[in-house]
């Protein structure tokens, strides 16, 4: 069976694990090209307009991939670390995909609460329901994780290796983070101006609860925390417009850089977004904080 | 003197709220609505992209110590949405801006929430206030309820509007549990003293939505009288009493719409809980459609994430049960003219449809 994964959201939090998880099950994983504009514009009539801008990618991602596939795997998602929670579009994304773009397609999708059962458990779930007996559904499992530990490894190592005194840390989402549409001007202009980036990492779930409860704020928030000024030049927050959950907490680190005495920039990503605006933003923030190393040295 | 306390606006069950602030030996400081001046306040220090609610509750604030309130009372939830951090962030501008008001928490708190251990009210007087507050809820409910039957059918347009005013205004004047009960006799005498055209049969239109939205009447730009004075009777799904019931497992006489069987209404459609008033939206449309209403309007702030991202279903639920559901959203920069227009469009629609007699196929009428 070939089954269809939406190039976004779980996509990006669960790197290479669907994959590889389904190819070890004997289906063909077919996951969607990287987004591009046209993606926005294959969404753009059957979306819903106030979504958020990743939303609107997952849905032209499952658009785009409809009439190629036998199925497309959606999940549910309620929780992906324990004890903390998701946005409430996660909880809905299943039920609302199958009410609108994605109607009368074939869905595969499970619940993932990491608060209720662990991953290993629901994967195990899913391997049945898709036929596969208990021998091939344990190694499917333990190979998908393996795959996916590789790469946050892989990843880490990266992030280490540039251990440039000068960094400027990158936040946001995983899925906006490492998509092409959004992140990759960003990135990209960054390498130009040859300033040394890292990017968030979101592959230690042991992190201490906290009063934020969504998990992936909860690694940005421990990771700020800690956040030495001597070794990070910089943060630069990617948003996404209309999502909700930036709209609150990126005030809330701004506040956070400010008392630490690190500069934070935030930078709205919206469908419209020209490369220009961009750039400029970015040169602008580069520069003065140049100037103002410079002003220190002297 | 005692201290005072300012509470956020639930429309017109802020009566009730400010009757249990008493009880807690402070002084309310409460209005149904958010004014003007509060909004503009609340938007000019809010951060943009924050949802309507938000901006009237800090806005509220500010005026409160403006006026020199000393303290606020505001819910807090554990839930998914960003309601979450609200107070919290709330705290952090107020204090950023130079403010000495004090911003407690109320709901999931641990056993005393903070505010409790602030004035320490003594637990009998607590009690008996409570107990008023409850009474005068249920009191509300019915104001609401009789008031959304009157308005859709008097014949002086606005005279029921005025009396739900001056019901509220004596209501939260009186102080006792027995004269709250007495009164609550009285108030359908009121409302059936108006002069009504019982031959109208007017549309029937459900609310659902975000609490705030649905309450206070500021942030809706008074979509009820709107709606009302159109000859449309509504029904909001946002009754304090029936949500009471629901959170705390207490009996308030609105069996129907428990939790739980809300869940089961909704399952078809929405497997889980996505937060907010999300999965009721979708139980009370479905529920709607079965009972006859004419059509729903769905309103919540611009951006709000669980009510935003239900809307698909709602769609979908509107296509498959043949239920009209006009979806509204507001922010900052919505005007009431143009909230008129739209729903002016929309009940052309279903005024025809009713002529056409389309849509009530395989529905009971009200008898």
């Amino acid at each position: 069976m070939k089954i269809g994964i939406p190039r976004a959201f779980y996509y990006h939090s669960y790197p290479r694990l669907w994959e590889c998880f389904f190819r070890r099950l004997g289906h063909e994983p077919v996951v969607s090209s990287r987004s591009t504009h046209k993606t926005l514009e294959i969404a753009a009539a059957q979306t819903e307009t106030e979504n958020c801008l990743p939303q609107k990618l997952f849905d032209g991602h499952v658009l785009s991939l409809i009439d190629s596939v036998d199925a497309i795997f959606v999940p549910r998602i309620l929780s992906i670390v324990n004890g903390h929670n998701c946005c409430p579009r996660f909880g809905a994304l299943l039920d609302a995909t199958r009410a609108g773009i994605a109607r009368g397609v074939p869905l595969i999708s499970i619940e993932i609460n990491e608060t209720a059962a662990p991953l290993s458990k629901t994967l195990l779930k899913l391997a049945r329901t898709l036929e596969a007996d208990r021998r091939t559904a344990n190694l499917a499992v333990q190979e998908a994780f393996a795959a996916m530990e590789q790469h946050h490894r892989d990843e880490a190592q990266l992030q280490q290796a540039q251990c440039d005194n000068r960094k400027f840390l990158l936040l946001g989402h995983p899925y906006t983070l490492h998509d092409h549409f959004i992140a990759e001007p960003i990135v990209n202009k960054l390498k130009k101006l040859q300033v040394p980036l890292e990017l968030m990492t979101f592959g230690d779930n042991d992190i201490t609860p906290g009063d934020i409860l969504w998990c992936v704020f909860n690694k940005m928030y421990r990771k700020l925390q800690s956040l030495d000024m001597h070794v990070y030049a910089g943060v630069i927050q990617i948003s996404t417009f209309n999502c909700g959950a930036d709209s609150m907490m990126t005030e809330r680190f701004r506040r956070m850089c400010k008392h630490n005495g690190v500069p934070y920039m935030l930078l709205m990503v919206d469908e419209h977004t020209g490369k220009a605006g961009v750039d400029t933003r970015l040169e602008a923030f580069v520069d003065s904080l140049a100037w103002q190393r410079a002003d220190m040295a002297i | 003197m005692t201290e005072r306390l300012a509470i956020p606006n639930l429309g017109n069950y802020t009566v009730a709220l400010a009757a249990m602030v008493i009880g807690m030996g402070a002084e309310p400081w409460w209005s149904t609505y958010t004014n003007d001046h509060a909004m503009a306040l609340g938007i000019a220090a809010a951060p943009e992209s924050l949802c309507l609610p938000f901006k009237a509750h800090l806005g509220h604030f500010i005026e409160a110590d403006d006026a020199g309130v000393e303290n606020a009372l505001m819910v807090n939830s554990i839930g998914t949405c960003r309601l979450n951090y609200y107070r919290g962030m709330i705290e952090e501008i107020l204090k950023d801006m130079g403010r000495k008001i004090r911003v407690f928490g109320l709901g999931f708190d641990g056993f005393k929430p903070p505010v409790f251990r602030y004035f320490d009210p003594p637990l009998i007087p607590l009690l008996r206030a409570v107990s008023t507050g409850v009474e005068k809820i249920r009191t509300i409910d019915t104001i609401e309820l009789q008031t959304a039957y009157t308005r859709a059918r008097e014949v002086n347009t606005g005279e029921t509007s005025l009396l739900m005013e001056r019901c509220l205004q004596e209501l939260s004047e009186i102080n006792s549990k027995k004269t709250v009960r007495l009164f609550h006799k009285d108030v359908r005498k009121r409302f059936e003293a108006i002069a009504i055209d019982k031959s109208r049969e007017p549309l029937r239109i459900g609310l659902i939505g975000e609490v705030s939205l649905l309450r206070d009447r500021q942030l809706n730009q008074n979509l009820e009288q709107i709606l009302g004075h159109m000859g449309v009777e509504i029904k909001n799904f946002f009754l304090l009493g029936g949500e009471i019931g629901n959170n705390f497992g207490i009996s308030m006489g609105y069996k129907k719409n428990t939790a739980k069987q809300l869940a089961t209404v909704a399952k078809p459609y929405l497997e889980s809980e996505v937060g907010g008033h999300a999965r009721d939206s979708v139980a009370h449309t479905i529920n709607c459609a079965q009972a006859g209403f004419d059509a729903m309007v769905h309103v919540c702030p611009t951006g709000c994430m669980p009510e935003v991202s239900i809307r698909p279903i709602l769609r979908r639920v509107s296509e498959d049960m043949d239920i009209p559901v006009l979806l509204l959203s507001f922010d900052e920069h919505t005007s009431a003219l143009g909230v008129v227009t739209r729903v002016e469009a929309f009940l052309d629609i279903l005024w025809s449809r009713r002529q056409r007699g389309v849509g009530l196929v395989n529905r009971p009428r009200r008898t």
